[in-house]
């Protein structure tokens, strides 16, 4: 077990940069997840990292060795793919055994070791079938033994996770993570399921277009997105557009449609400028006193509720539509449409990125 | 799920096609196959006999061209494998832009008529042909190499026409064998040669298994080539059975050639899916 670190680690397909001079280090033992939409290049770094992708410029770094330049198999690495990738013509034991008799493990040692992996997955009688005669799940857990055998110096997933259905994706999320404090490997996630990177991770990077937007703790992306792009992405986000109106220090006004002004506590961009304005929806609160100064007057237009929660649409002046969240229980849990209502939303919870009509 | 109705509908033009003018006419061969022929008169009438079918295989002449068919179509089979696969990986995993130009290539022998690309091989491999004057002149050698007429020109001729086949179905292979279950390997510290050895190959069996099903049968039903490759004296079971039929009209003798033939090719190619099956861990 190593820590893993990059050095203005890049890739270029011709001119198109996918991966942007990325700098930051895995602790050892630490689980980190990349997140970020399709096509941001969280899969380019790790494959880069698994050396199936040479990079453009920079170095990766695991523990002191400088592995850049090494091919894939000697990298010391295990890596779990979204596909499962087993080995569709060798029994679920040779599949795990695979990687042991590369490094010239045999005889009772490679007996042990696959059935201690085969164990911690809790497939220890399968050992004998083929993965087509697992489910999706078994196999997906096979392919984490079978990287977990040669006991690699770092564990790489690429959404493991993203071929299985919902709840089963809730117990695998628990069971890795288990699986990897136990260990203590380095762990390298890449998911665009902001779900599993806040519950799994030690630390989160959130990657868009290939820049890393932000490297922090689920606590501090959650609660203190570092731009509007991570604020967006994260959580259940209103997104309307508007307009910077003023600035004062680190933050602001900003209007929202061409009636309603909100302040801000942190802006990125000179007064004046078209925005989408960000805004969680957890954090639109429903006051019960109609008096409250600051609030935003509506009404209920739509109701949905969604067992713990309720969503309400709620319509404000000059037709802009916020979306409330509450609890599905206490004062405000049955409003009818058309209720008038009163809205609050905290200025630290009010962010802004470059308008996507205006381009970035 | 299709109903056993709808399916058997759908199949039912090509199989009464198939039935009337293939499976009928072959039938048909059965009783003559157990024909006694009279030189001058014809089939014997209410003779039944195994003779037709004991020859093949004590005959010594016969047993010669059908060991030779068999060994033609092993040889022509595995040259067009270690040729074939080799640029069905090229185009299977090479450069998008090449994919194209190279399928044709592949292809475009097959456009042209059997008879043609035959006179092609005999123009090139005749004694006096182009590759032994050129060899010749070059004062490589002083006689020409016979290069016709033996299991050579055969060899060269049957591999050219049926080499496509084998490259067709092997790029379909190649194509999807997952680079994922590649990579794996790879990272679980397999040498791109241990890669391709433990993955990519066994991966791509059915298809070398399915390819080579092919060119074999039908390199030892072929009939044109080996006749103006390997011309009157050198014959294969396919020559053979053209002669009995068209020259000797001994129609009980080629059509017991025939069933053996077909025997023959049907045992190979049950005796290959089972085989793909096990290989490829799919028993």
């Amino acid at each position: 077990m190593s820590a893993l670190s990059f050095e203005q680690l890049g890739k270029s397909y011709g001119d198109v940069a996918v991966v942007n001079d990325i700098s930051l280090t895995i602790r050892e033992g630490e689980f980190v997840s990349l997140l970020g939409p399709s096509g941001c290049g969280k899969t380019t770094i790790l494959r880069m990292v698994a050396g199936l992708v040479q990079p453009s410029r920079g170095r990766i770094l695991i523990g002191s060795d400088d592995v850049t330049a090494l091919p894939p198999n000697k990298r010391g690495l295990g890596l779990v793919f979204q596909s499962y990738a087993l080995f569709p013509h060798l029994t679920v034991y040779e599949n795990v055994a695979f990687g042991l008799r590369r490094r010239k493990v045999a005889g009772a040692g490679l007996d042990k070791r696959v059935k201690e992996a085969l164990a911690m997955v809790r497939l220890a009688d399968f050992g004998q079938r083929y993965p087509r005669q697992l489910s999706g799940g078994q196999q997906q857990r096979v392919a984490i033994a079978r990287a977990l055998a040669p006991r690699p110096r770092v564990l790489l997933f690429d959404e493991p996770l993203s071929n299985l259905d919902a709840q089963l994706r809730d117990e695998m999320q628990i069971e890795l993570k288990r699986l990897q404090r136990g260990l203590g490997i380095t762990t390298l996630f890449v998911t665009h399921d902001q779900g599993e990177a806040l519950s799994m991770s030690d630390r989160v990077g959130v990657m868009a277009k290939g820049v890393m937007q932000q490297f922090a703790t689920p606590e501090d992306i959650y609660h203190r997105p570092a731009t509007g792009f991570v604020a967006s992405f994260i959580g259940k986000p209103n997104r309307v557009s508007g307009i910077v109106v003023s600035r004062a220090g680190k933050g602001g006004v900003v209007r929202l449609g061409n009636a309603i002004e909100l302040p801000a506590a942190s802006l990125d961009q000179p007064a004046g400028t078209r925005v989408d304005i960000i805004i969680r929806q957890e954090a639109v609160r429903l006051l019960s006193d109609r008096s409250e100064p600051g609030g935003l007057q509506g009404t209920i237009a739509l109701r949905s509720f969604s067992g713990s929660r309720v969503q309400y649409v709620v319509r404000l002046a000059g037709g802009v539509e916020l979306v409330a969240e509450t609890a599905s229980h206490g004062p405000n849990a049955a409003l009818a449409p058309e209720t008038p209502v009163v809205l609050s939303v905290d200025a630290d919870s009010v962010f802004t990125m470059p308008s996507e009509g205006a381009g970035a | 799920m299709m109903s056993v109705r709808r399916g058997l509908m759908l199949i039912a033009p090509l199989a009464l096609v198939l039935a009337a003018f293939f499976l009928v006419p072959v039938l048909m061969l059965l009783p003559t196959s157990f024909s006694e022929y009279m030189p001058g008169s014809g089939l014997a009438k209410g003779v039944w006999t195994l003779e037709n079918y004991t020859r093949i295989v004590t005959d010594e002449y016969y047993r010669e061209v059908v060991l030779r068919t068999l060994g033609l179509g092993l040889s022509v089979t595995l040259v067009c494998l270690v040729l074939g696969y080799p640029l069905a990986f090229l185009i299977a995993r090479g450069p998008e832009r090449w994919r194209l130009p190279l399928i044709l290539l592949v292809i475009f022998p097959m456009m042209l008529n059997l008879v043609v690309r035959s006179f092609g091989w005999i123009a090139l491999l005749a004694n006096r042909g182009l590759v032994n004057n050129l060899l010749i002149q070059m004062g490589l050698i002083s006689a020409p190499i016979k290069l016709m007429f033996n299991l050579t020109g055969l060899m060269i001729g049957m591999t050219h026409i049926y080499l496509p086949f084998m490259v067709l179905m092997l790029v379909a292979a190649i194509r999807n064998v997952p680079r994922d279950v590649e990579a794996a390997a790879a990272t679980l510290g397999s040498s791109r040669l241990h890669v391709f050895t433990s993955v990519t190959l066994p991966l791509s069996a059915p298809g070398i298994l399915a390819g080579s099903i092919l060119v074999f049968v039908l390199t030892i039903s072929a009939l044109v080539t080996p006749r103006m490759l390997g011309g009157p004296t050198y014959r294969v079971m396919a020559t053979l059975i053209y002669d009995e039929y068209m020259q000797l009209l001994d129609w009980p003798s080629g059509s017991a050639l025939s069933f053996a033939l077909t025997i023959m090719a049907i045992g190979i190619i049950w005796l290959s899916s089972r085989l793909t099956k096990r290989w490829a861990g799919m028993a």
